[in-house]
């Protein structure tokens, strides 16, 4: 693979950052491509900070939170849900290809799922090689 | 009755009494042609109001900016809506504005020399001839059915059997068109905001400069703050100098809103905004991947 994406990854910092941390304790590797962004909770997640990504050359875009009744503010992974949502078909709209954005969840606990994920996600972006749609680099 | 007499004399009423200190309705502009918005203080100077196809604007968005009076306004079925909104999301208050609603014949586009008589596409297919909210109405009110969405546009499903690429050149094609004049925003009674988020330096989302990234982070990004709150007015799209298809990413969304969470926003001032909310359960096509 000599086309190397470049993602971006929101991680809620209660539950999929703590993920991450259990992969990375754990010493199970997933592709570096994935920069990671702590985040409070998916709620706190404004959708500029995905389009603003995109914008600065971002391909992908991964978004991670605690399950449905797991948040640690009880409802923001609720909120993202429907906010994520409606973003995503307005991306698409815009001619960015929907498997470039995912919203996961992912627990403290699921070290192995979010490896799984990030190989899955890597893998899918590069497939569809760099972003094109925004138009040049800002 | 005509029309335009109809809201001179409620107009009249309404100075005389001083129950509003202006009345916010539309005159014909120098050009002879196309409506203009007119502020009526003087009941002598009623006669200048009339309503005709050319009233395309959105009169409604003025509200914010006379909070203090006690203002009437008229307004169309789709800028009744714009009233819902206001009020809803508690920016204007409700006693202090007095709605002169009109029933609606379809508005026109803005008409170069001579008046044509082509409907504006979204009054073409426009099911919702009577205002849902007014103190006064003007026009024998239209039999209708239960409110409905009006179907996707053609335009923007031809736009979803695109291939991606097309698409984004589509868009690319539209935006690099605008020069950020932010005329849509002001024409919008959906921006309120007293500081935009593209004019937020720190952080600074959207850069000053005027190409393509920074363009296509305006318009995504407005486009989003609109989403579930844009009664489809067309007042952005009519304010535009470029004519960017504000409208085709407008409808989109309106349409999926609708799709998604059922709801039309500002048929009433009370429904709650369906992105301040959730069902637990609810199944959205994001989250639901299972890992091996
Ligand atoms: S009115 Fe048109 S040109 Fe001006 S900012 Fe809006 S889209 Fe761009
Ligand atoms: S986005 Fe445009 S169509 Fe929608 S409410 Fe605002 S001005 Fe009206
Ligand atoms: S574009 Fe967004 S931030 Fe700007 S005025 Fe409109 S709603 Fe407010
Ligand atoms: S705290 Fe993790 S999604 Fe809200």
């Amino acid at each position: 693979m000599s086309y190397q994406p470049r993602i971006i990854g929101f991680l809620c910092n209660w539950c999929s950052y703590a993920g991450a941390d259990m992969a990375g304790t754990s010493r199970m590797s997933y592709p570096p491509n994935i920069r990671i962004i702590r985040v409070p909770c998916t709620g706190r997640l404004d959708p500029l900070f995905v389009a603003k990504a995109f914008q600065e050359g971002a391909d992908g875009v991964l978004v991670a939170g605690c399950h449905p009744g797991d948040c640690h503010y009880a409802e923001g992974n609720y909120h993202a849900r429907r906010r994520y949502a409606l973003l995503h078909l307005l991306l698409e709209f815009l001619g960015i290809e929907p498997e470039r954005i995912r919203l996961e969840w992912v627990s403290a606990s699921e070290g192995k799922r979010f490896t799984q994920l990030v190989t899955d996600f890597t893998e899918q972006v590069a497939r569809l090689g760099p972003c094109q749609a925004v138009g040049g680099q800002s | 009755m005509d029309l335009s007499q109809a809201i001179r004399d409620k107009a009249r009423e309404l100075l005389e009494t001083g129950a509003v200190k202006c009345v916010i309705g539309y005159e014909t502009g120098t050009d002879g042609i196309n409506a203009r918005p007119a502020f009526i203080y003087e009941a002598a100077e009623v006669d200048r109001l009339i309503f005709d196809e050319t009233c395309g604007h959105n009169l409604a968005t003025y509200l914010l900016h006379h909070r203090a009076e006690n203002i009437a306004v008229v307004v169309k079925p789709c800028d009744s809506r714009a009233i819902n909104l206001l009020h809803g999301e508690h920016q204007i208050e409700r006693d202090k504005v007095y709605i002169i609603g009109v029933v609606c014949p379809g508005v026109v586009g803005r008409q170069w020399g001579v008046k044509g008589r082509q409907l504006l596409p979204a009054c073409q297919a426009c099911t919702d001839r009577n205002p849902v909210v007014y103190d006064y109405l003007v026009g024998e009110p239209v039999a209708e059915g239960a409110p409905a969405p009006a179907p996707p546009l053609p335009e923007v499903e031809d736009l979803e059997r695109m291939p991606p690429e097309e698409r984004c050149q589509f868009w690319r094609r539209e935006f690099e068109r605008c020069i950020r004049c932010y005329a849509c925003r002001q024409a919008c009674p959906g921006c309120q905001c007293t500081e935009c988020f593209v004019e937020r330096l720190e952080p600074e989302w959207v850069g000053i400069r005027i190409d393509a990234p920074q363009n296509w982070m305006w318009h995504t990004i407005r486009a989003f703050h609109l989403a579930g709150r844009c009664i489809e007015c067309q007042a952005c799209r009519r304010a535009c100098p470029v004519d960017i298809r504000l409208d085709l990413l407008n409808h989109k969304l309106a349409w999926e809103v609708a799709q998604l969470f059922n709801f039309r926003p500002g048929m009433t001032a009370e429904a709650l905004f369906p992105l301040a909310t959730f069902v637990r359960d609810e199944k959205l096509g994001v989250g639901e991947w299972a890992s091996s």
